[in-house]
């Protein structure tokens, strides 16, 4: 984690407080547990995807949700490995610059940058309807306006306290973290004694095991559209996997957390996507279509007034990401800047609150018009910009699982951990991503076929979005070669890791490094 | 008067160089030593990208802090700089318990209480956690 005193030009009293500051922060089980819960913003993701993977994938949802774990479980060694020796001043855009090079590293930040803009909207969009649920504003969770309105508030909010640099303290957020997941559980375990003992719906139907069976998933499109959907639902779990690096030390405890935060998640996916559609029955779920509200919906039915609770924690989960979603998309735009591959602007911090508070603004003004825009365009905005967003995380976590194998490719012969976890299983993971990526592409190009039906410039919806995206970085990324990035881009690739630093020693100088001064 | 230390936390804003006058004011009288801090752990410690932007904030400590041992040496005032990769409040607290220092001298914006609650006020911090004297210096005072 902390890593500021490996810094070159700290002299002897930084290095002493900085030493404090380690001990202080090293976290214990039920901190990492809480941490690898979190990671995915389970609440929300579920109310947020779990409709559409229903209704993509019928009762095949659970499998799909299996399906979609594994590329994201080869790909997080990449993660792993590579934050070991380039420790998050970058990811993506650093890792991916130094091994592909810096049009692709570019590019992978700018996929980094573009998923922040996305998802925030989406995110204050549940967390909108289901405020307006909890407080029985049954008329103003109907209209799609008022929605949008408490939204972009939300937004806006959530914006302003990212430039203020506010945040819970550690204890309220671990509290939450767990709040949160005991929800899901309660309502899983509430749900499977009602379909036990025959007391659920009339529309309900009994579990079968072949509902985890990927094999028996008869629509192939269904399949794509389900698992492109996973990909978002595990999206950040990278971060429960960089908990074991903890574990060197005298405690394996955050080690162990990771596991079994993992195992965790997994279980609380698939609980709630077999007891949801056992419960609630498939006509019930695909009335609700790519509609948030399902979840909240059907656990009305199984808690009574009990669903509250289950109703706050996908508040709680969204609002919370929205922070968590600001703030890496801030700091990327600002690593960029640093690395001289972004204006400068990006790369100033405010005086008093020290966020990269320029960046931080116009993350939040361009997120605020682009959700604005496209729940104006769209029938589906759910749907749509959630699985614009995950063609583009299979796009930056491919890049940085091929990256991984480039980086550590002289260590992948010494022993055969390393060439699995560091060199076959990331690059397996990207392959899978890239195979995702481009079958939904196809699919995507012929809108008849795929589940929104809607379409732009004669393609599916979401291909447009991430298309849209994608080529505005090109055309951006030219534009700042061609301007002021004549230096950042001639960076050479496939850089490799010092050995003396994959045995076990320190870390790699980052890439805004090299930059001198940074404007005020 | 024993000679002593005075921490003064230093971020370049002008409450911050109301609290410095005041600080080596004192220190000419008492022969302290003045220790400006910096703290740049970036406000939210968690998230990726975290080390770059600690490098930033860092190299704005440098700067803004680099105009106050100017000062301090124009006047010939014992000081010493310590960047410290902390919360502010908490590197202040750390640092002047390690000294055994006199006060910790604090700028205050002079806000409301609110508005101090909802910024985050390291002067309101200090008085509730600190364990030793604060000195909290209003930006009007430093002239």
């Amino acid at each position: 984690m902390e890593s500021a005193t490996v810094a070159p030009a700290g002299d002897e009293r930084e290095s002493e407080v900085g030493d404090k500051g380690l001990k202080k922060n090293s976290i214990g089980f039920l901190d990492g547990l809480a941490i690898g819960l979190d990671s995915t913003a389970p609440a929300y993701s579920l109310a947020a995807v779990i409709g559409s993977i229903v209704v993509a994938a019928g009762v095949q949802a659970p499998a799909v949700l299996i399906v979609s774990f594994i590329p994201m479980f080869f790909i997080a060694g990449s993660f792993y490995y590579m934050n070991k020796v380039d420790p998050d001043c970058g990811t993506t855009f650093s890792w991916v610059t130094r091994t592909l090079g810096p049009y692709a590293g570019w590019i992978g930040g700018w996929a980094i940058f573009t998923t922040g803009i996305l998802v925030i909207g989406s995110l204050a969009d549940v967390s909108a309807f289901y405020i307006f649920d909890l407080f029985g504003l049954d008329e103003l969770r109907r209209s799609r306006t008022a929605v949008i309105i408490f939204a972009v508030v939300i937004v806006a909010v959530m914006t302003t306290i990212c430039v203020i640099g506010t945040e819970l303290s550690a204890k309220v957020q671990r509290v939450m973290a767990l709040a949160q997941v005991g929800a899901l559980v309660l309502f899983i375990v509430v749900a499977a004694i009602a379909l036990i003992t025959d007391n659920a719906t009339n529309k309900s139907i009994d579990p079968s095991l072949s509902w985890l069976n990927p094999f028996a998933i008869e629509s192939y499109s269904g399949l794509l559209s389900g698992v492109l959907l996973g990909v978002f639902i595990y999206w950040g779990w990278e971060s429960a996997v960089n908990l074991t690096e903890e574990s060197k030390d005298s405690s394996r405890a955050p080690g162990l957390a990771g596991i079994v935060s993992t195992v965790t998640l997994l279980a609380v996916y698939i609980g709630v996507a077999v007891t949801l559609i056992g419960y609630a029955g498939l006509d019930r779920i695909e009335r609700f279509d790519d509609n948030a509200g399902v979840l909240g919906a059907v656990s009305e039915d199984v808690l009574g007034s009990l669903s509250f609770l289950v109703v706050l924690s996908v508040i709680t989960s969204g609002i919370a990401s929205t922070q968590t979603t600001i703030l890496p998309a801030s700091r990327t735009s600002l690593s960029m800047a640093a690395g001289g591959a972004f204006p400068q602007r990006f790369a100033t911090i405010h005086p008093r609150f020290l966020t990269p508070a320029f960046g931080t603004i116009v993350i939040g003004f361009i997120a605020v018009a682009w959700y604005v825009g496209a729940s104006v365009v769209s029938d589906n905005f759910l749907f749509d910009s959630l699985s614009a967003l995950s063609l583009l995380i299979a796009f930056y976590y491919g890049l940085t699982g091929i990256a991984c194998a480039i980086y550590w490719r002289h260590e992948l012969t010494k022993s055969a951990k390393n060439l699995i976890f560091i060199g076959v299983a990331p690059v397996v993971g990207a392959l899978m991503l890239f195979y995702l990526l481009y079958e939904s592409v196809r699919e995507l190009s012929d809108p008849g076929s795929s589940y929104s039906g809607t379409s732009v410039l004669g393609v599916g919806v979401p291909l447009a979005i991430a298309l849209f995206f994608f080529i505005l970085g090109l055309v951006l990324m030219v534009a700042w070669r061609l301007t002021k990035g004549r230096e950042f881009f001639s960076r050479r690739p496939f850089e490799a890791v010092p050995p003396e630093i994959a045995a076990g020693g320190g870390h790699v100088e980052s890439v805004g490094a090299s930059e001198e001064e940074v404007p005020g | 008067m024993k000679k002593s230390t005075l921490v003064v936390g230093y971020d370049g804003s002008d409450c911050a160089r109301a609290a410095f006058d005041a600080a080596l004011d004192l220190a000419g009288s008492t022969g302290d030593r003045v220790v400006v801090v910096f703290g740049y752990e970036p406000p939210v410690g968690y998230g990726e990208e975290i080390a770059a932007h600690r490098e930033i904030v860092r190299k704005h400590g440098e700067r803004v802090t680099a105009e106050a041992m100017d000062r301090a040496a124009e006047l010939g005032i014992d000081a010493e700089l310590a960047l410290v990769p902390r919360h502010p409040t908490e590197a202040l607290e750390e640092l002047a318990e390690e000294r055994d220092a006199r006060a910790i001298v604090v700028g205050s914006y002079g806000e409301s209480p609110l508005k101090s609650a909802i910024l985050g006020s390291t002067p309101h911090r200090l008085l509730h956690d600190a364990h030793r004297p604060v000195l909290v210096v209003p930006v009007a005072s430093g002239g």
